[in-house]
């Protein structure tokens, strides 16, 4: 079996379909169930395309982004498992699965660097949004979501059609610590975004909520946030009414002079 | 000169929630989903301006501030939000209910729609798929279309009206809610830091002695590091003054540089 250049070129237009949606993450064509299938269907085979989403998605629902992190990807997952199980007659879906992860590496590490590097597009949209620019706010958006399909588009191709070995025997040499490099960057760059909120949020009164906050959230095991918001909320409730208090006594003592 | 403000229709609520689909979108760590917010809620925001050309701006730029929720619920706050700029709100009130809101909506966000929406239908389409039948895929793509624009659009409404009929109620007690939204603004920004932000040294690096270096961190307080970094950023932004690209590229470099001497972990 093998990938024709018309079909190599299909997958690279889905994945860049595909992979606009997983920027949006609105209608869950980045999910590994959708890949292997529209994988099968490109590649004639549907009833492999089923078992391998089947196998790929099960594999990967449990894997979800938490926080700012990144697992390897879904998407690509899905388009290798199918192409790599339909090139190896004999390959089980599950072995395929294994083979496909270097590819949903790469990708893993492309998300990373493109999250870490869009940063740079902060500041021109905090121009145009400043200038009302909308048509520009836009453009930049687009901007941001034509790279990744356009990277995705790409590597789908090289990795289906052309050079499949050496793009294994890249990740598989690659060295790890540029990655390293990324993913440590990452995990920091959202105490900038945190840093700057705070710049306009925090005053000396509700400074100490901050640590209120920290604390809980460090030694209280907890799925999301939501718990600690509640008890948040209530706490600014109570900081609501004493305000509300104070503004009325305020009031009374102006009437009074 | 006085801001004259539009109205909005149903439908521009309706068009805000269609548009909020690309909410995320360009998504980067620093301010995460900053952009997108702005973006899609720029054409309503216009709406109400129209030509105002400066006071659109300042209604915009505001929001490049960091952002994250869940982005099928982003709806909601970007309905609440345009009815509160549709009355003319103050704009530190309204940004402070929005900081406020985020975090609590991308841990309901994240419960319904990544913790049982997706495991849910991911699981009764993946049984249909291993028995061969071609409606595993297509139910899942069919649902998900649903599932991901007519929450959207029923979230915004939801935020829209509700943020209308409490105009009243927040401009009498806008400095107090204020207050409020300031307290669990950063209640939860202190409890998002050990989350969003990840970094630890090594396991690996070891003082003299036997001792590892993030052991005695983490025997002080875990989290400790992301904490400090938090606040020392907020120290170079607000008293430094200095810009947040500048740090990107700093933190980028000395990144890498440490990643190759295997000085931190994420």
């Amino acid at each position: 079996m093998s990938i024709t250049l018309v079909q190599g070129l299909m997958l690279a237009l889905m994945a860049a379909i595909c992979a606009i949606d997983k920027c949006t993450e609105a209608f869950f064509w980045f999910r590994p169930i959708t890949t292997a299938f529209l994988t099968g269907v490109i590649l004639g085979d549907v009833k492999l395309g089923l078992q391998c989403a089947a196998i790929a998605e099960l594999a990967f629902t449990g894997l979800l982004t938490v926080g700012g992190t990144v697992p390897p990807d879904g998407l690509m997952a899905g388009i290798m498992t199918t192409v790599l199980a339909y090139l190896n007659p004999g390959l089980t879906p599950e072995a395929a699965l294994s083979l496909a992860f270097p590819f949903a590496l790469l990708m893993q590490w492309v998300g990373i660097i493109e999250n870490t590097t869009f940063a740079g597009f902060m500041p021109i949209m905090e121009k145009q949004a400043y200038k009302a620019d909308i048509k520009g706010l836009w453009r930049t958006l687009f901007t941001g979501v034509g790279i990744t399909a356009i990277i995705y588009a790409i590597i789908v191709f090289l990795s289906t059609y052309a050079i499949q070995e050496p793009i294994r025997l890249f990740v598989e040499n690659f060295p790890e610590w540029i990655v390293n490099g990324f993913t440590v960057a990452g995990g920091i760059m959202p105490a900038i975004g945190l840093a700057m909120l705070l710049r306009v949020m925090m005053t000396t009164e509700n400074a100490p909520y901050l640590f209120i906050g920290f604390v809980v959230a460090t030694f209280v095991e907890m799925g999301n946030v939501l718990p600690i918001a509640i008890v948040g909320a209530a706490i600014a409730y109570l900081g609501y009414l004493n305000a509300k208090k104070q503004a009325a006594q305020g009031g009374n003592e102006d009437d009074g002079i | 000169m006085t801001v004259s403000r539009n109205k909005l229709t149903k439908k521009d609520i309706t068009d805000l929630a269609v548009l909020s689909i690309f909410e995320q979108c360009p998504f980067c760590y620093e301010r995460m989903q900053a952009g997108g917010y702005t973006a899609t809620l720029a054409p309503t925001l216009k709406k109400i301006y129209g030509d105002q050309t400066e006071e659109l701006g300042n209604a915009l730029g505001r929001n490049m501030t960091f952002f994250n929720t869940e982005p099928h619920m982003a709806t909601f706050q970007q309905g609440l939000h345009a009815a509160l700029e549709e009355a003319g709100e103050d704009r530190d009130v309204i940004m402070g209910i929005r900081d406020a809101l985020f975090g609590p909506f991308a841990g309901l966000g994240d419960a319904v729609f990544w913790f049982t929406l997706l495991p849910v239908t991911a699981t009764i389409c993946c049984s249909l798929c291993s028995q061969g039948n071609v409606l595993g895929p297509i139910l899942f793509l069919i649902i998900w279309f649903f599932l991901g624009i007519v929450p959207r659009i029923w979230l915004c409404h939801l935020g829209y009206n509700l943020g209308t009929s409490a105009v009243d109620v927040i401009r009498e007690n806008a400095p107090a809610i204020a207050k409020a939204a300031g307290i669990l603004g950063v209640l939860v920004v202190g409890a998002l830091i050990p989350s969003y932000v990840g970094i630890a040294f090594n396991e690996e690096l070891v003082l003299t002695g036997g001792v590892a270096v993030q052991a005695i961190f983490d025997s002080v307080i875990p989290n400790l590091l992301p904490l400090a970094l938090v606040l020392f950023f907020y120290w170079l932004i607000k008293k430094k003054n200095i810009g947040s690209i500048q740090l990107i590229i700093a933190i980028l470099i000395i990144c890498i540089v440490a990643s190759y001497f295997n000085i931190f972990a994420y």
